[in-house]
């Protein structure tokens, strides 16, 4: 059996073939966004984009680059605090998106007396824990199974940057260079920069560092990058004309 | 009144930080514009402007109708505008925002007050009928900057436009098809170019021109002078905000002057270029029966 994930371009209502369905005894087929399941036994895209078939994790799934982005559970997301309620904030994730509410106990060590003062419009880094098509999303800012911030919290200083949700899933590949085709990152870590990055699934991405010079930097080239759909070799060139305009 | 997102701290902090380093987020210099793109459509007075990602869509039209009682000799012009709820989240249909009202104010004033276009030339016959010219301004896409970008594209539409021929024989007005007589183009005195500078820092110490919507959004103030390639001013809109030093206002009006003269260049680049994919016979010299006259 193949155990490479496999790629191929769908339209909405394509019959997929059956033989690249990945079929295995032991773990039921799970189905991603942009497929749908007509019972009985029939598969059909509802999106055009590139369909992933992984036959280790028994999924299929289509990427594709849409424009609003829809909660979906373990997301990981860079919302603005809106408002302050009796137990939990309201957050911002887009403003096409009604705000979603994250409970003040929901930080790393947080009781009901040290629980953390967090002023509208402040940043933060959560986690989708509740997503319903009718609800409102509930986010975390700590892991529910450590104990652990793991990384999420208050985003302080740096700056935002709004991306395409296709760059953002990208960005967040284990393997980005490889599977996304993204290197710029790490050209930009390889000429001295010195920064951090935070992607948000809500197609926002955070830079930060000491120096604004860098964060613009940075900032421009995903930007560029995106809206340009560059290649390898062109990063490579945007990051090179990108430090000479530095200097 | 329905209202944009209001950017977040970080971001707020971090802009204002950039700024007093002499940077901005996509690396422009403080008096440079975006670029800037002027598309005209298949049929007179469509002009279509993007600045960056702020686009804007003018279309220029006129019929015949009654003059006002009060202005007998004068034919009727009227600016619309229009912010879809397509540019930005925040604005709704049929509820003006803050943005919209000052933009349509401006406009009027930059263009109509000024006297840019000569409504007397739209006069046809004196209390009884009169050409009415009518300029709908669509923001399709809302980056910043929509006041500089819709003036240019309203000035570009008018300049663009032209209206059927028309004559009057015993007391009987005739309106011309295109195929009957070449349009005329408007009776156009000089083109008004709007300058918006953003104004940051406690002090209004930082002055930068072409804001984005990000730096809008962080502003203390703006200021916009409206004025021609002669340096004529045709107003100065500085609407409430911080108190900006005389001096740098008069920096300000001066650096205005050579943009104006920059955009007014484009303009005229732009619009000879299409006469020129229009004119293909090479006869339009022949066909037009107006008299030359000097615009500015």
């Amino acid at each position: 059996m193949e155990t490479q994930s496999q790629s191929f371009v769908v339209l909405p209502g394509d019959a997929i073939d059956p033989s690249i369905i990945p079929t295995t005894k032991t773990k039921p087929l799970r189905l991603g966004p942009g497929l749908r399941h007509i019972p009985p036994s029939e598969i059909v895209p509802t999106v055009s984009g590139k369909l992933i078939v992984d036959p280790r994790k028994n999924s299929m799934w289509v990427e594709y680059n849409s424009h609003r982005y829809i909660p979906s559970q373990n997301d990981l997301i860079i919302g603005q605090i809106a408002r302050n309620a009796a137990d939990f904030y309201y957050v911002n994730i887009s403003p096409y998106n009604s705000n979603a509410t994250l409970p003040h106990l929901s930080f790393e060590s947080a009781t009901k007396k040290t629980r953390p003062q967090l002023a509208p419009g402040q940043l933060i880094y959560a986690r989708v824990t509740l997503a319903n098509k009718h609800m409102d999303a509930e986010l975390e800012c700590v892991s529910s199974t450590t104990g652990k911030a793991e990384g999420l919290g208050p985003i302080t200083g740096g700056m935002v940057f709004d991306i395409s949700l296709g760059f953002a899933r990208r960005l967040l590949m284990a393997k980005s260079k490889d599977e996304g085709g993204l290197q710029v990152l790490e050209l930009l870590g390889e000429e001295g920069l010195a920064f951090e990055t935070a992607v948000g699934r809500n197609g926002k991405v955070w830079v930060g560092s000491d120096s604004p010079k860098i964060v613009i930097i940075v900032g421009r080239a995903l930007k560029e990058t995106d809206e340009g759909d560059l290649g390898v070799d062109a990063q490579k060139k945007l990051v090179k004309r990108l430090m000479r305009d530095m200097r | 009144m329905p209202r944009e997102a209001e950017p977040s701290l970080n971001e707020k902090t971090f802009v204002l930080q950039a700024l007093q380093e002499k940077l901005r987020l996509d690396g422009r210099e403080f008096d440079q514009y975006r670029p800037l793109e002027l598309t005209f459509g298949e049929e007179y007075g469509v002009a279509e402007v993007s600045l960056g990602k702020t686009k804007v869509l003018a279309k220029a039209s006129a019929e015949v109708t009654v003059p006002y009682p009060d202005r007998p000799l004068d034919g009727v012009f009227q600016i619309s505008t229009e912010l879809s709820p397509m540019a930005s989240p925040a604005f709704e249909v049929n509820r003006p925002t803050e943005t919209e009202v000052l933009l349509s104010r401006l406009l009027e004033k930059t263009v109509r007050r000024s006297g840019a276009l000569d409504t007397e030339s739209l006069c046809l016959v004196a209390g009884q009928k009169c050409w009415s010219v009518r300029v709908d301004v669509h923001v399709l896409s809302h980056d910043g900057n929509l006041i500089d970008a819709c003036c240019f594209a309203v000035v570009a539409a008018l300049r663009h436009f032209k209206k059927a021929d028309t004559s009057i024989e015993g007391g009987v007005l005739t309106v011309y098809t295109p195929a009957e007589r070449e349009p005329v183009p408007l009776g156009w005195l000089h083109s008004p170019f709007c300058v918006t500078w953003s104004v940051f820092g406690e002090e209004g110490d930082i002055a930068i021109l072409d804001a984005t919507r990000a730096e809008e959004q962080v502003r203390v103030g703006s200021c916009t002078i409206s004025l021609n390639r002669h340096g004529e001013i045709c107003q100065i809109a500085k609407l409430g905000g911080t108190a900006v030093e005389a001096i740098a206002l008069l920096n300000c009006t001066g650096i205005a002057l050579t943009k104006a003269k920059e955009l007014s260049s484009y303009l005229d680049g732009k619009l000879a270029e299409d006469a020129k994919r229009r004119d293909k016979s090479g006869r339009a010299e022949l066909l037009t029966a107006e008299n030359d006259r000097v615009t500015g």
